[in-house]
């Protein structure tokens, strides 16, 4: 048992002092030499020298802890952030007492599995009266680009040069995909035999089939969709797929009727509650 | 959402009250050893953990990778050299910068020793704003021990809403409220600034600036000033008003296309920012 813990406090500790080493933008044989430095700091004892870097490192933990505390809170991960400064200022401008500073930031970082690079520019103009700092341009690369939704987002965001909404709605944006990720999967345990996830539970549509009856299918069609005010919203469709004899048999035409059904269940019950009665009442009589 | 909110609840207070003890704590204690007793539990935990220093070597490695060949050639005993204080500098003066620009994020802050400051940027239309501070002080219950949020934003109803069970939807909500007293103060105060000449004396306009009146023309060489807007934006967390209402007050009532200007001005102010919307007055003028 004791050499089991004592193998769980070493791990812990090269995490730690691995994840340091992340953090930095070292030169190479740094980092595994710094690694091993902190390692070897981790198990001496105290002594004179050690104490001032202990100060140091106790200051960084410091940074660190406001660091891990506002990436939790905004769900946003900054990992690099550089900034360099420009004077614009003209001759003509200092007579009147006028200061022109152009800045370009870079800034890198996630939020959860989508990275960001942005670069932008920021105009600052000092006048006797006020000071205006004005986002004169802004550039986002991200990746994966597989979730479509966001393309248009992203366009929208640096037209707009709004880099507040597109780090909300980013947040949120995300959030939403993390939630139908994991009610998909949620399902899919529960209901095995009946619930298919064809594209992966990353996807966007989730299929639900009586194991009985396999010609009848309802597929859910859950889209995360950002609008033009950066409001991140559910959008959640039935499509029904059934042999031709069930339709010429559906004389209240209730297969015709079941998508705007199914939109008035979600406003009742909402989306958990809604889908698992979808999926219950195809299922009936199953043995779970 | 009941799913994410509690996750947040978790996440951000028990996050803060985990740094709060972890920053008591010396620097060179690890962490308590693990106090589950199964050895299963154990060997989980021991998987896991070499999972994840596994994973981390391997970034480490791509780190050293990426970084250009022209250090390649330093002798790799002269790395050892660099003194702690310098790397741990280094460190430091990244970290600071990253904490900086997480204002670009809309919230940002720094511990304090009663809990947190959270400082919320405001922006509106690529023009950075003021920016707004809350004091947050960590005990049970959470409280704002102080903050430079106008008198005029409801707090009290927001907080006494949420600040006790999600800080993060708390602070969420707060930035989205004063975003919008930004735009709509930004707008008002460009109409002034700018578009003065157009207005028959000064804009009228509460604290909340979501009660806005003046009476206006649309040329600028024009002697009288024909309309008169009212607009109110019911929804304090948008910039633009949810209630237009413009009349006409020139002499020449009988005509029809004064109808169709006040009508088509109506479903301007609607859609467009006010100042936006002067400029438009002002380009069309000039035609």
């Amino acid at each position: 048992m004791d050499a089991r813990r004592a193998e769980v406090r070493a791990l812990e500790a090269e995490i730690a002092a691995l994840r340091r080493a992340c953090e930095e933008p070292r030169t190479p044989g740094e980092d595994t030499s710094r690694a091993r430095k902190s390692l070897q700091e981790i198990h001496q004892s105290d002594s004179g020298e050690w104490a001032a870097s202990k100060d140091l490192r106790g200051h960084l933990g410091h940074l660190e802890s406001e660091l891990l505390f506002l990436s939790t809170l905004t769900g946003i991960n900054i990992i690099n952030y550089s900034m360099k400064t420009e004077d614009l200022t003209s001759t003509e401008n200092t007579e009147k007492s006028i200061k022109k500073v152009l800045q370009r930031h870079r800034l890198s970082g996630n939020c959860h599995m989508i990275t960001f690079q942005l670069e932008f520019q920021i105009l600052e103009i000092q006048n006797k009266e006020s000071l205006s700092s004005v986002i004169t341009d802004l550039n986002i690369i991200m990746e994966p680009t597989e979730y479509s939704e966001l393309s248009e987002f992203v366009s929208r965001a640096e037209d707009r040069r709004d880099l507040l909404m597109f780090f909300r709605s980013l947040h949120f944006f995300v959030e939403w995909c993390e939630y139908r990720k994991c009610t998909f999967e949620h399902f899919k345990e529960k209901y095995s035999e009946a619930v298919r996830l064809p594209e992966g539970a990353a996807s966007s549509c989730m299929v639900v089939q009586s194991p009985r009856q396999p010609g009848f299918e309802l597929v859910i069609v859950w889209r995360i969709q950002i609008d033009e005010e950066g409001k991140v919203l559910p959008k959640l469709d039935l499509l029904t797929k059934v042999p031709q004899q069930a339709l010429e048999l559906d004389k209240n035409r209730v297969l015709e009727t079941a998508p705007l059904g199914f939109r008035a269940l979600l406003g009742v019950l909402g989306i958990e509650a809604a889908l698992e009665s979808l999926i219950t009442s195809l299922c009936v009589g199953e043995n779970h | 959402m009941e799913w994410a909110n509690d996750k947040s609840k978790g996440g951000v207070l028990a996050h803060l009250e985990r740094l709060e003890t972890q920053m008591s704590r010396s620097c060179k204690n690890l962490e308590d050893p693990p106090r589950e007793t199964a050895e299963s539990d154990l060997g989980t935990k021991i998987h896991k953990l070499r999972c994840l220093r596994d994973k981390l070597r391997a970034e480490v490695k791509q780190r050293q990778a990426r970084i250009k060949a022209s250090t390649a050639n330093a002798e790799p005993d002269q790395t050892l050299e660099i003194s702690e204080q310098e790397a741990v500098g280094g460190k430091e003066e990244n970290m600071k910068a990253i904490l900086q620009a997480y204002r670009f994020t809309g919230l940002s802050g720094k511990r304090t020793s009663r809990g947190v400051c959270v400082c919320i940027s405001t922006a509106f239309e690529g023009n950075l704003l003021d920016s707004y501070f809350v004091d947050l002080v960590i005990q049970k219950p959470l409280r704002i021990h102080h903050h430079s949020v106008p008198v005029f934003i409801p707090l009290e109803e927001i907080s006494a809403k949420y600040l006790q069970t999600n800080i993060q939807h708390f602070l969420f909500c707060l930035c989205e409220y004063l975003n919008a007293y930004a735009g709509r103060k930004y707008q008002a105060d460009q109409l002034q600034r700018d578009f003065a000449a157009f207005l028959a004396g000064p804009l009228q306009r509460n604290s909340l600036c979501n009660l806005l009146s003046f009476t206006y023309k649309v040329e600028p060489q024009g002697r009288s000033f024909p309309f008169c807007a009212r607009l109110l934006y019911k929804d304090l967390t948008t910039t633009l008003p949810t209630d237009v209402t413009i009349t006409y007050q020139g002499t020449d009532a009988s005509s029809t296309s004064w109808e169709e200007q006040r009508a088509s001005h109506e479903n301007l102010f609607f859609t467009k920012p006010l100042h936006q919307v002067f400029t438009s007055f002002a380009r069309n003028g000039e035609r």
